[in-house]
C-alpha cells in the first residue's frame, strides 16, 4: 500500500512537472477593438482565434500549444501604449502580433522597446516604421506588411502605364493615410502623374459629397483613394450619386471581398476600381472556406494577415527558438525572428531585412463585374525605393 | 446646398429631442445619439432581416424607440432626476458606452447598408445630380417640425410640456402630470432620432460607433440655438450642416467638423444666451 502511494505520489510530480515544462506560448494580438474602426479589431480577433485553433489540432508549435489573449488600441496612438502594457504586465505574452493601425503602430513601438516584447506588424503601411524599425533603432519590431513608400512607385507607374496624366489623393485622416498621402506625392512626381489636389477625410463619415463636389472641380483624369472597406462603399455609392467619371485608384481595402459583401445589393458599384494591396481573397482557399464557414462572411483582410503574420512568421521563429535554444522567451523569440526565411507564405517570402521589414509580394487587383481579379502579382525589393 | 440641408435635417430631428430633454428634464441625455444608432439598426432589422416596405421598416423604428424612450425615462432618468448635474452627465455618458459596445458584440462591427430604391434613383437636373432619398429626407423632416409645432403649442400634453420647461414645481402644484409629460418627452425624442435614422440610413451607413459625434453636433446646435429652446435647435442645426457643406466644399473637408464648431464658437462669443436668446423653455 505504501509503495503503490509513493509511485502514484511520484506518477503525480512527473506528470505535474511535464505540465510545467511545457506551459503554453502566449502569443497577444493588439487592435482597435471598439469605436470607428472596431471592425478591424473584430476581423483580428477571428483570424486570430481560427489560426490558434488550427495550430494546437495540430499539436502545437514543437508540442508547445499557443494562448491568445487580445487588447484593443483603439486605433489610437495612446491606447495603444495601454495595449501593450496590458498585454505584457497582464497577460504576460511572449511577442505580440498587430497593431493593424499606422498611429497605433507608432504609439506601441517605443513601449515594446522599453518592455522588450518582439512586436511583429501585420498591416500598418506608415513608411516612417520601416526607417525606426531593426537597425533604425527598433529591434523589437518587425514587419510583415508592404509600406507605401515600397508600394507607391510601382502602382503610380502602373497608373502612369495607363494614360492617367493627373490625379487626386483622397486620404483618411489619421497616420495611414497623410503616410500614404505623402508617398504617392513623391511618386506621383517620379512617375510624371500630375497632382491636381489632396483632401483628407475623418473616417467613419457618413457624406462624401463636399468632397466629391471637390474632386469634380479639381477635375483629375484619376483619384487615388486611400480609404478602407468601411468607408468606400458610402464613398462609392456617393461617386457614383454625382455622377463622377473619374478612374479610381485605391488602397486600405477598397479592392477586397470586405468591400464588395458590404455593396452586395450592387457589387458592380465598385466596377473599374483598381487596389494595390499585398492580400486578397483566393491566396489561400482552405483558410478562405474555413472563415466563411465560422463567421459567415467573407475573409476580412485584417485578420487573415494577422492569421498568417502568426502561421508564416511567428510560428517558425517559435520552431527556431525552440530548436536552437530550447526554449521561446521574449530575447529568444526577436532573435530567432531576425532568421525567419520562408519561402512560399500566401503572401510570398517573409524574410526580415536590416530594417526588419518582409519584402513580401505586391498584388494589383481589380473589381470587374463584381468580381475581384488579380491583374498582376509583383515581387518587391528595396530597389523599388529608388 | 441640398447635401447641407439633408444633413441639417439629421441634425435638426436629434437636435430637437434633445432640447426637448433639456427644456422638460433639465437633463442632457448624452446617450441621445445612441437613440439615433439603435433607431437605425432597428430599421435595418426591419428592412433587410424581415424584408419589410420601407414606410413599414420606417415606422417600425420610431415605435421600437418610443418604448425604448419610456424604459429609459423609467429606469435611468427616473434614478438621476434629483441628483446632481455631475451624476446626470456620468451617467447618461456611461449609458452611451454601455449602448455602443453592446451594439458591437450583439450586431457586430460589420457596417450595415440599406440602400432602397429612392437611395439608388438619381434625379438629374442641368446636372445637379441627387439620390430621391436626399429629397425624400428634406419633405419629411419640414412635416415632422410643423407636427412637432403643432403638438407643442396645441395639445394638452404639449402645453404642459412647454409648461414644465418652465416652471416644473409649479406644475406639479396645479396638477399637470410631471411624470407623465416627462414619459412623453423622452418618447417622442426617441421616435425623433429614430426618425431621422430611418430618413438618412439609406444614404449612409449605419455601424455602432454612428450616434458619438451626432451627439456633440446636436448639442453644440442646442447650445447655439438657446439651450433648450427646440425651434432655436431646429434653425442651429441647419445652420451647422449648411456650414459643414460649404465648409467642405470650399475650404477643407478634413476640418469642415472644426470650422462648423468655431462658427458656434464665434456665435455664443456674439450672443452668449445663444441665436434666438432665451432662458432655457421649449
Amino acid at each position: 500500500m505504501r509503495l503503490a502511494l509513493t509511485l502514484a505520489t511520484l506518477l503525480l510530480m512527473a506528470v505535474s512537472a511535464g505540465a510545467q515544462a511545457t506551459p503554453p506560448i502566449r502569443i497577444g494580438f493588439a487592435s482597435a477593438m471598439s469605436g470607428p474602426a472596431a471592425i478591424t479589431g473584430e476581423g483580428v480577433r477571428w483570424g486570430a482565434t481560427l489560426a490558434v485553433e488550427e495550430i494546437n489540432a495540430k499539436g502545437g508549435v514543437m508540442g508547445r500549444k499557443l494562448e491568445a489573449f487580445f487588447a484593443d488600441n483603439k486605433a489610437q496612438p495612446g491606447e495603444a501604449v495601454s495595449a501593450v502594457r496590458k498585454l505584457v504586465d497582464v497577460d504576460q505574452v511572449d511577442v505580440i502580433i498587430g497593431q493593424t493601425h499606422s498611429g497605433a503602430c507608432l504609439g506601441a513601438m517605443p513601449v515594446v522597446k522599453e518592455l522588450g516584447v518582439p512586436m511583429v506588424i501585420e498591416a500598418c503601411s506608415h513608411p516612417q516604421i520601416r526607417a525606426l524599425s531593426g537597425k533604425g533603432g527598433n529591434e523589437w519590431t518587425f514587419r510583415v506588411a508592404l509600406d507605401d513608400e515600397i508600394m507607391a512607385y510601382t502602382f503610380a507607374r502602373y497608373m502612369a502605364r495607363q494614360g492617367v496624366k493627373s490625379s487626386s489623393i483622397l486620404a483618411m485622416n489619421n497616420d495611414f493615410g497623410r503616410g500614404a498621402a505623402d508617398a504617392y506625392d513623391a511618386a506621383f512626381k517620379k512617375a510624371n502623374v500630375k497632382l491636381l489636389s489632396t483632401e483628407f477625410f475623418d473616417p467613419g463619415q457618413p457624406d462624401y459629397r463636399p468632397v466629391l463636389t471637390r474632386l469634380k472641380r479639381a477635375n483629375p483624369e484619376a483619384i487615388l483613394a486611400v480609404i478602407l472597406a468601411s468607408d468606400g462603399a458610402p464613398f462609392m455609392r456617393q461617386f457614383r450619386e454625382l455622377g463622377l467619371t473619374q478612374r479610381v485608384f485605391s488602397r486600405g481595402s477598397l479592392g477586397s471581398a470586405e468591400f464588395l459583401y458590404q455593396v452586395r445589393d450592387n457589387p458592380k458599384i465598385g466596377d473599374g476600381v483598381i487596389e494595390a494591396s499585398y492580400w486578397i481573397t483566393g491566396l489561400d482557399p482552405e483558410w478562405d472556406k474555413k472563415w466563411t464557414e465560422r463567421y459567415k462572411v467573407p475573409p476580412r483582410i485584417h485578420g487573415s494577415l494577422a492569421a498568417i503574420t502568426l502561421k508564416w512568421a511567428v510560428v517558425p521563429a517559435l520552431e527556431i527558438a525552440l530548436k536552437k535554444h530550447g526554449k521561446a522567451d521574449r530575447q529568444t523569440i526577436r532573435a530567432a525572428l531576425e532568421e525567419v526565411d520562408v519561402k512560399d507564405s500566401p503572401l510570398g517570402p517573409i524574410k526580415f531585412d536590416a530594417n526588419h521589414q518582409a519584402w513580401i509580394n505586391m498584388i494589383l487587383i481589380e473589381i470587374r463585374d463584381g468580381q475581384l481579379r488579380i491583374l498582376e502579382k509583383l515581387p518587391t525589393s528595396p530597389a523599388l525605393l529608388n | 446646398m441640398l447635401h447641407g440641408l439633408t444633413l441639417g435635417s439629421m441634425y435638426a430631428l436629434v437636435a430637437a429631442g434633445l432640447a426637448l430633454m433639456l427644456g422638460v428634464a433639465r437633463l442632457i441625455n448624452f446617450a441621445h445619439g445612441e437613440f439615433f444608432m439603435l433607431g437605425a439598426y432597428v430599421f435595418w432589422f426591419g428592412y433587410s432581416e424581415l424584408g419589410l416596405p420601407y414606410p413599414v421598416a420606417a415606422l417600425l423604428a420610431p415605435a421600437v424607440m418610443v418604448a425604448f424612450g419610456i424604459a429609459y425615462q423609467r429606469t435611468v432618468i427616473r434614478a438621476i432626476l434629483p441628483r446632481s448635474w455631475h451624476v446626470q452627465l456620468i451617467a447618461t455618458l456611461a449609458t452611451s458606452i454601455v449602448l455602443t459596445n453592446l451594439a458591437i458584440i450583439v450586431l457586430g462591427t460589420q457596417p450595415k447598408e440599406v440602400p432602397t430604391a429612392l437611395s439608388s434613383r438619381i434625379l438629374d437636373v442641368a446636372g445637379l445630380r441627387v439620390a430621391w432619398q436626399r429629397l425624400l429626407v428634406l419633405a419629411a423632416s419640414l412635416a415632422i417640425f410643423w407636427g412637432l409645432h403643432w403638438f407643442v403649442g396645441r395639445t394638452r400634453t404639449g402645453r404642459a410640456m412647454r409648461a414644465m420647461s418652465q416652471n416644473r414645481e409649479a406644475c406639479a402644484v396645479v396638477g399637470v402630470d410631471v411624470q407623465w409629460t416627462a414619459m412623453v418627452t423622452f418618447a417622442i425624442s426617441a421616435a425623433l432620432a429614430a426618425i431621422a435614422a430611418a430618413l438618412v440610413s439609406p444614404l449612409f451607413n449605419i455601424f455602432p460607433d454612428m450616434g458619438t459625434t451626432l451627439t456633440l453636433k446636436a448639442f453644440a446646435a442646442v447650445v447655439a440655438g438657446g439651450f433648450g429652446y427646440v425651434n432655436g435647435a431646429i434653425a442651429a442645426s441647419f445652420l451647422i450642416g449648411l456650414t459643414e457643406a460649404l465648409a467642405g466644399s470650399y475650404i477643407s473637408y478634413a476640418y469642415k467638423d472644426a470650422i462648423a464648431f468655431v462658427i458656434m464658437i464665434a456665435v455664443l462669443l456674439w450672443r452668449p444666451q445663444g441665436l434666438f436668446g432665451r432662458r432655457i423653455g421649449i
